[in-house]
């Protein structure tokens, strides 16, 4: 097989930035699963043009514009059969299922189902927020019993789905979970999803800001998470807490929990990503009666769907020669359909009067103000991220080069403030580059004979992310936590650098603010 | 509720600290270099001892002082990091509060604040960044999960 040459390429998060609008409410879950998913994109290797995401309908679907891949925004429900197709025809492509408690456990429930009893090549994301939030707050199939929405307005009187249990009846070869407010494990569980041959199962447990907004409080709480989740590690003793003190012990078949001061470590259960009855219990413990179960509970390497059927077609072939599919079509009995007379057309009459004068009960005054949850009191805190602007933060003054100045004068004068990043500029003093102390140790320090015959446009980076000093600082914190970025510089309208921040004014600043209270 | 009360509350060892670079004394400036990128690391930790085990931290060597010690001084790639390293530096334990952790950094004026156990074990670098990574994470609604451009508006609607 021929290499094509964009495979060589070392990617970056942004080739996988589309120019889409993204079109999810502020404070989305959506957003946290979108950056971890561009972020380990370019890890996995694979090329751009042989990655495809396909969707459903509901939120979550949305997700295929926001991926500068190919991407297919399908029928409600039938990613998965899509995907089935796509990933048949064209072995050599990397095919994601994004998907939703709705969409994949209702609607399509059955598509997913046989998608991973198959074992076809996919990657399955769920976004699990038990909630229809696209029609706007009804309960789903993983809403808990007693969840008041607008469809179950006296609470739901229905036993919900466990989707690892799902995944496991399909017998799935791998099987994850993971949660939107943990980014560093959400990021390294894509990964392993990515990693697995055959169908991958990932439940996302992902926080609907407007219509569930209080269903992951207690996992995702970063002060207590740690004391909730169970972090899964193959081979590893199923240990946490955020001491790391309590463990898993099983009492016949029934985990339970334990505390380290009481129990030796030979009687805490060790995990085995292969074993299938393990699955099961790790699926079962359900959160608040354990700690919820997060990371790999499965993976198994089995032969999948695309290569089994593949074989079957070459040894068709083989005994049998290519087939032709015009004889194949006319080789079945055959009928003409014949156009009939048309029949007179049914008379339909909507009544709509009908719905006009029905009586409206008792019950939707009775239970409204159940539904209308009022909304959680802010932190001062809280309303400081947002409604604090960097400009409150009174960056200092940039200190800017020219893109000619030499590597020794851009040195000397780094010294000179004792400052770790200077901002580099063009003839019209816009921002073209930045260039910091670690560009030094990384390029320069060692790396670079004659100081003063180089320039700082060759060892800068290019086009470096800037913000607005009218955007909050929530905004910089996101891009700082993200992306990892230790300044970020602040430009005007023209693109002219008026300041720039780093952790440490942020963090500073945050660590003063309501002290006085 | 303030950042300070979070902040007193949550260990080090609670925090998502910092690698680091690791060499031993008497490495060569050039080849504490060539460590450090190999290993993405901006803080290299200079010790003494063989054993993985039961090192001994003597100084800390960061990219500060690669920009004041090293880039543009004559002959310093083959001397020692001992000649450009901070000898013993300020270090915190996992079990101090990352309040203490801040206003340590503060006082002494350090951004890189070596986290070692009781028994010496090297567990980490404290920074600013760990603190972002927690508010990132304590608070997701405000924080992670933000409209990417915030001057992009959608400019029909749009179903699905």
């Amino acid at each position: 097989m021929s290499t094509v040459a964009t495979e060589e390429i070392k990617l970056t998060r942004k080739d996988f930035v589309s120019d889409q609008t993204v079109r999810w409410c502020p404070g989305c879950g959506d957003y946290s699963i979108l950056a971890q998913m561009q972020r380990i994109l370019p890890e996995t290797g694979v090329a751009k043009e042989k990655t495809v995401f396909i969707s459903g309908i509901g939120c979550a679907s949305r997700f295929p514009y926001y991926m500068n891949t190919y991407g297919i925004h399908s029928i409600h429900g039938r990613a998965p059969a899509l995907a089935t197709g796509l990933a048949i025809a064209n072995p050599d492509l990397t095919v994601w299922v994004i998907t939703g408690d709705g969409d994949g456990l209702s609607i399509g429930g059955n598509h997913l189902l046989h998608a991973i009893r198959r074992n076809v090549n996919l990657n399955i994301v769920l976004f699990n927020n038990r909630i229809y939030g696209l029609t706007k707050g009804q309960y789903s199939p993983t809403s808990r019993p007693g969840t008041v929405t607008k469809s179950s307005p006296m609470g739901s009187t229905e036993q919900p789905l466990n989707p690892i249990a799902v995944a496991l009846a399909a017998e799935a070869t791998f099987v994850a979970r993971s949660i939107d407010s943990h980014p560093q494990h959400l990021a390294a569980t894509l990964e392993r999803t990515a990693e697995h041959q055959g169908a991958s199962f990932l439940e996302i447990y992902q926080n609907c800001v407007i219509f569930n907004p209080n269903e992951w409080t207690d996992l995702s709480d970063r002060r207590n998470r740690d004391d909730s989740i169970l972090y899964l590690e193959h081979g590893k003793h199923m240990i946490f807490g955020k001491d790391r003190d309590k463990g898993i012990r099983l009492n016949g078949f029934t985990p339970e929990v334990v505390s380290l001061d009481e129990v030796d470590l030979d009687e805490i259960l060790v995990h085995d990503a292969t074993s299938r009855p393990l699955a099961s219990i790790l699926g079962s413990m359900e959160f608040p009666d354990y700690p919820a179960a997060m990371g790999v509970i499965r993976d198994v390497r089995k032969p999948d769907y695309t290569g089994e059927l593949m074989a079957q077609v070459e040894t068709a072939q083989a005994q049998r020669g290519k087939g032709d599919l015009n004889q194949l079509y006319l080789a079945a009995d055959l009928w003409t359909v014949e156009e009939r007379e048309e029949t007179e057309a049914r008379e339909i009459t909507p009544s709509s009067s009908d719905f006009d004068e029905m009586p409206i009960t008792g019950l939707d005054e009775e239970y409204i103000d159940e539904m209308e949850t009022p909304a959680e009191v802010l932190s001062d805190f809280q309303d400081l991220l947002v409604t604090s602007t960097l400009a409150a933060l009174e960056p200092n003054v940039p200190i800017t080069m020219g893109m000619r100045s030499s590597l020794a004068r851009t040195i000397r004068q780094m010294n000179r403030h004792n400052i770790g990043c200077v901002l580099v500029t063009d003839e019209e003093d816009r921002l073209v580059g930045i260039f910091t102390e670690w560009d030094v140790l990384n390029r320069v320090a060692g790396l670079v004979d004659d100081l003063a015959q180089q320039r700082i446009s060759d060892y800068m980076t290019r086009d470096p992310m800037s913000l607005k000093d009218d955007l909050p600082i929530a905004h910089a914190l996101n891009l700082m936590s993200l992306h990892g970025f230790r300044h970020l510089p602040l430009v005007d309208d023209n693109g002219q650098p008026t300041g720039i921040i780093s952790f440490r004014d942020v963090v500073g600043y945050l660590n003063e603010a309501l002290e006085e209270e | 509720m303030n950042l300070q009360t979070d902040l007193k509350s949550e260990h080090v060892s609670h925090l998502v600290v910092s690698g680091f670079a690791q060499v031993p004394a008497g490495t060569p400036v050039r080849d504490t270099l060539a460590r450090m990128r190999a290993d993405r690391r901006v803080v290299c930790l200079v010790v003494d001892g063989e054993e993985p085990a039961a090192v001994q931290l003597v100084g800390i060597f960061t990219e500060r002082d690669v920009m004041r010690k090293v880039v543009d001084v004559p002959g310093m790639l083959d001397r020692p990091v001992d000649e450009a390293m901070t000898l013993d530096p300020i270090t915190i334990g996992p079990d101090a509060s990352a309040a203490d952790a801040l206003r340590l950094m503060d006082e002494h004026h350090v951004r890189n604040l070596p986290v070692v156990d009781g028994t010496g074990k090297l567990l980490g670098i404290m920074t600013h960044q760990a603190i972002i990574q927690f508010l990132a994470d304590r608070y997701p609604v405000e924080v992670l999960n933000r409209p990417i451009d915030p001057e992009q508006f959608p400019r029909k609607a749009e179903g699905g």
